[in-house]
């Protein structure tokens, strides 16, 4: 058990550092220098060139990335070309933002996902025929187009909520819950969708096991059967379902904080990437990766903790 | 296209794919040949949307902005007057191109990755793992903006990049079939016979995984379109004046309030298209029937579907008493008909057949066990002065477990993966005999050390997986025991298990009818298990009893042909001290239950049978001992002691 936790923890770390090997050559490899976006368009390249030279833009590259990385793991991301704040600090400010509206849209997918899943594969019949169908149309929608509608519905025909900004917590914590709720809502339906019919397919199967029978056989409450038996044995692939949505729903933040002009980590990258801003994009591509290689740790540990078989070996 | 080193037998082997009935497959569902409509629709329209769009794709009409559809602009207008219709299918062609690569890439890495990792041994494989380990954890989108930020919006080149990252999935995929494949027989044969590595995988596996490639295609296809548009709609898709799907919702978003309508058309096209794709790969993806549930749910737990002829109960039979009991598919075919015997206290009976016969659905059918879809249509089963035929599943629940006690026949998969042993156990032993919890764990070890397990503390910690399978059966019989039951139904207890085992758990069951008094009903396909253990014998042909008896009687003296041949072909039951004559066997197979006769089911088989064998055969008493057989020449075989000969040889 500890060799493959330290296996993981060890890929974990190659995995960051890939990534920013990645994200560092990429910003290399692009049509524009710092100087030139640091400075503006009223420099000369007498200018640009000294600006570069200045930060070390014409060393080995290698010299370059250890140099950014000796910083990074001290958390000096470096400051940004535009407006030159603090990346880190920049990103610490965003994190809650972002985290408020992943966090919030994964708890509603899985708890309607597994509710609607759970139902279509308990009830079957209708339930599971109006079930399968919400949840095949609705993983057909893209998120920012549901979530104009939602605006349309919610905040324009019927004025309940504010169609787009964000409150922060510490100024008015119902603004902020209130600012929250169409966007959670936005990625969520869609997530729920997704984890509805992972839950489906999984409790299908569970139902058909042997084991089952012999739980009838011994007279088990139709209910224990279902409801600790069967979810039990279903819960690895739900819970796998929730990770992979928790990911998808973290990268989904950049187009629906775009929408509902949320100052979080998705509205940074579209402005810093619109802005060829590359220490930032540098920064954010690193957080995303940490973000997703700490979900996947988190995974196999309750996994680890869910399935007897990998807990024992 | 025959290589010079392919072997014939091989290349018959694979002939079989999907590639010919890929198409059928598609056409034969409703909701996938709706979808490819539809693509084609999208596809046609926006590749000759040059010659057939009512406006040029820029011309503005600011004297009609944002309209809803009119005759002259049948999708509406957006903020410069500009006509929908017109934008939307001028993007098609873009937006499906640029999407096709995403597709193509993926495709292009996963597939020849997979068919070397699969076919390169166990060390090629766990590092190409690693690297889309890795792979899979790179936030995609946020990559692609990265991407985007280093060269711009060049959406070919973002969208190859969308490819290479969903490729680490896709070859997920498809390493599983490409392996799976791979362990085929004949694969194994072309490798014997000198074909090489790459072309194994080429000529053996790859036909055979297109399907999978063409559905993986699909899906990722549907993926790419919608990050495609997710990426116009926050201002990363193709440079303005041109249109895009994305673009056009990102503008849409902006006239909310004004101009709702103007995100319908565009959005309804993306959606439509996604959605006729997923049908699509739906309608592709070979869609193994889900297995049965093993509980009745929905509307069919509530509803108890109503018996034909319920029959008084016996005089005189304590214990189970079956009278024509029947077995069907819901709404269709019997499966089994006319069912009767007895188990009296004490005793055990065994019902005996080939597979396919229907014993272990009528074993299942007495405690109300039947998975989904299948019910009891006619016929009594009394216990104990009620009618289990027609109880509700939570009457049921109080007869299951505490009289009545079921043993299955893969111990392995009939005990809970996910829980320990003494938690099914002690469960069941607190719930059944309503003791505390402490007291049901002691009772529980109690019962292991009753099935003979050595040391039950180590048992009762363990899952499932940790223990042998005989032992499992040991524990799936002390869980059948937990509430003492008056009979315990054991459907092929034996099957599963090594030879050596086999014979102690029968030996265990035999000492349990002893010590408890309970009666069993043991289900088996093994004439040895009968004469070892039973007291009486229900033989059973094509959903039918065609003899039933005491052992003796049956075994000693058989009266249908069908058991004289199961006898006869018995290697352990050397009845006439001759072993040297051949083993007889059974020609032809079970019939399956749509093509029963009308007449005896085993005519077909039979080498006694004549004419009159094609009229329905009743159930009659034996001419000599108790119980009875279904077979209109019974008594002239039995008269002039004919044997059952057939060696299957010469027929």
């Amino acid at each position: 058990m500890v060799v493959f936790v330290l296996k993981r923890l060890g890929l974990a770390v190659v995995t960051i550092v890939v990534v920013s090997v990645i994200a560092f050559l990429l910003v290399h490899a692009g049509t524009t220098t710092p100087g030139v976006i640091a400075l503006g368009m009223g420099a000369t390249p007498a200018e640009i060139a000294a600006y570069n030279q200045k930060i070390g833009w014409n060393d080995p590259l290698a010299l370059q990335y250890l140099a950014w990385l000796g910083k990074a793991v001290h958390g000096d991301l470096g400051v940004s070309l535009t407006d030159g704040r603090s990346i880190l600090n920049d990103i610490l400010t965003r994190l809650p933002v972002t985290g408020a509206l992943a966090t919030g849209a994964t708890i509603v997918s899985t708890v309607l996902g597994v509710a609607l899943g759970v139902t279509a594969a308990v009830r079957r019949g209708l339930a599971d025929r109006v079930v399968s169908a919400f949840t095949g149309i609705v993983v057909a929608i893209p998120a920012f187009w549901l979530g104009i509608v939602l605006i349309f519905l919610l905040a324009v025909q019927t004025p309940l909520l504010p169609a787009t900004g964000f409150v922060p917590f510490e100024i008015s914590p119902s603004g902020w819950a209130a600012s929250l709720v169409l966007p959670v809502l936005t990625l969520g339906i869609g997530g729920a969708a997704f984890v509805g019919r992972q839950t489906r397919a999984s409790m299908i199967d569970a139902l058909s096991q042997e084991h089952i029978r012999t739980l009838r056989a011994t007279g088990t409450p139709t209910w224990r059967i279902l409801y600790v038996h069967a979810l039990r044995y279903a819960s690895l692939p739900i819970v796998a379902s929730v990770a992979l949505q928790f990911i998808a729903l973290f990268g989904g933040s950049v187009i629906i904080e775009t929408l509902f002009a949320m100052p979080g980590l998705g509205l940074d990258i579209q402005g810093a990437v619109g802005s060829s801003d590359s220490p930032v994009v540098q920064g954010l591509v690193v957080i995303a990766t940490i973000v997703v290689v700490i979900v996947n740790l988190v995974l196999e540990l309750v996994s680890g903790i869910l399935d007897p078989k990998l807990r024992t070996s | 296209m025959t290589a010079p080193l392919a072997t014939p037998a091989v290349v018959v082997e694979r002939r079989e794919p999907a590639a010919r009935r890929r198409a059928p497959r598609l056409l034969r569902s409703p909701s996938g040949t709706l979808g490819l409509l539809w693509l084609l629709l999208i596809v046609l329209a926006s590749a000759t949307a040059r010659l057939w769009l009512p406006y040029p794709t820029e011309k503005q009409d600011l004297t009609a902005v944002l309209q809803t559809p009119t005759a002259a602009h049948w999708l509406g207008t957006d903020e410069l007057g500009r006509d929908l219709l017109s934008r939307i299918f001028a993007a098609g062609a873009g937006t499906l191109l640029t999407t096709s690569i995403a597709a193509l890439v993926a495709v292009g890495v996963a597939v020849p990755l997979s068919l070397w990792s699969a076919g390169a041994g166990p060390r090629v494989e766990a590092v190409i793992n690693r690297v889309t380990e890795i792979v899979m954890s790179v936030p995609g989108v946020v990559v692609m903006l990265a991407v985007i930020g280093a060269f711009g919006t060049n959406l070919p080149l973002v969208m190859a990049v969308l490819g290479f990252l969903i490729s680490a999935g896709v070859y997920r995929v498809l390493v599983g079939q490409a392996k799976s494949l791979q362990a085929n027989l004949y694969v194994d044969a072309a490798r014997v016979d000198g074909v090489r590595p790459v072309a194994v995988s080429l000529r053996h596996i790859l036909p055979n995984m297109l399907t999978t490639i063409l559905v993986q295609f699909v899906l990722i296809f549907a993926i790419a379109l919608m990050i495609g548009a997710g990426l116009a709609f926050i201002g990363f898709g193709p440079p303005p004046p041109e249109p895009s799907w994305g673009g056009l919702i990102g503008s849409a978003s902006k006239h909310v309030y004004d101009a709702p309508w103007l995100m319908v058309p565009t959005g309804l096209v993306l959606i439509l298209t996604v959605l006729a794709i997923n049908a699509i790969a739906d309608a592709l993806s070979v869609g193994a029937d889900a297995p049965p549930a093993q509980i009745a749910l929905g509307r069919a737990a509530r509803r108890r579907r109503p018996i034909a002829a319920v029959s008084p109960a016996p005089a005189g039979v304590t214990g189970l008493a079956v009278r024509d009991l029947a077995v069907g598919i819901d709404g269709g075919t019997t499966l089994v008909s006319s069912v009767s015997f007895d188990a009296p206290a004490g005793r055990v009976l065994g019902v005996v057949g080939e597979s396919g016969c229907g014993k272990s659905l009528t074993a299942l059918a007495l405690m109300g066990l039947l998975p989904a879809g299948l019910s009891t249509t006619a016929g009594s089963i009394h216990w104990g002065g009620r009618e289990l035929a027609t109880l509700t599943e939570q009457q049921l629940g109080t007869i299951r477990g505490h009289e009545i006690g079921f043993v299955g026949q893969e111990p392995m998969r009939s005990l809970d993966p996910m829980f320990t042993i003494g938690y099914q156990l002690a469960g069941a032993v607190r719930r059944l005999r309503r003791v505390p919890a402490a007291t049901a764990r002691r009772e529980a070890e109690a019962l292991l050390g009753q099935v003979g397990i050595a040391d039950p503390g180590r048992v009762l910690r363990s899952y499932p997986h940790q223990i042998s399978g005989g032992m499992a059966q040991r524990v799936a019989i002390a869980l059948a025991l937990a509430g003492r039951p008056a009979l315990v139904i054991a459907d092929e207890p034996t099957t599963a298990l090594d030879v050596t085992v086999q014979a102690e758990i029968l030996s265990l069951l035999r000492s349990l009818v002893r010590e408890t008094g309970m009666s069993l009903v043991i289900v088996t396909h093994d004439l040895g298990v009968v004469a070892d253990i039973c007291d009486s014998v229900v033989v059973m042909y094509a959903g039918q009893v065609v003899e039933s008896g005491t052992v003796f009687d049956v075994l000693d003296d058989a009266q249908h042909p069908y058991t004289m041949a199961l006898l006869a072909a018995d290697p352990h039951a050397i009845t006439d001290g001759t072993p040297a004559s051949r083993l007889a066997s059974i020609p032809g197979q079970v019939p399956q239950p749509k093509d029963w006769p009308g007449g005896c089911r085993f005519a077909a088989r039979c080498e006694f049978a004549r004419a009159e064998c094609h009229a329905p055969v009743e159930l009659e008493a034996r001419s000599a001992g108790s119980g009875a057989v279904r077979c209109v020449r019974a008594v002239d075989l039995h008269l002039s002691a004919t044997r059952w000969t057939s060696t299957g040889v010469s027929r």
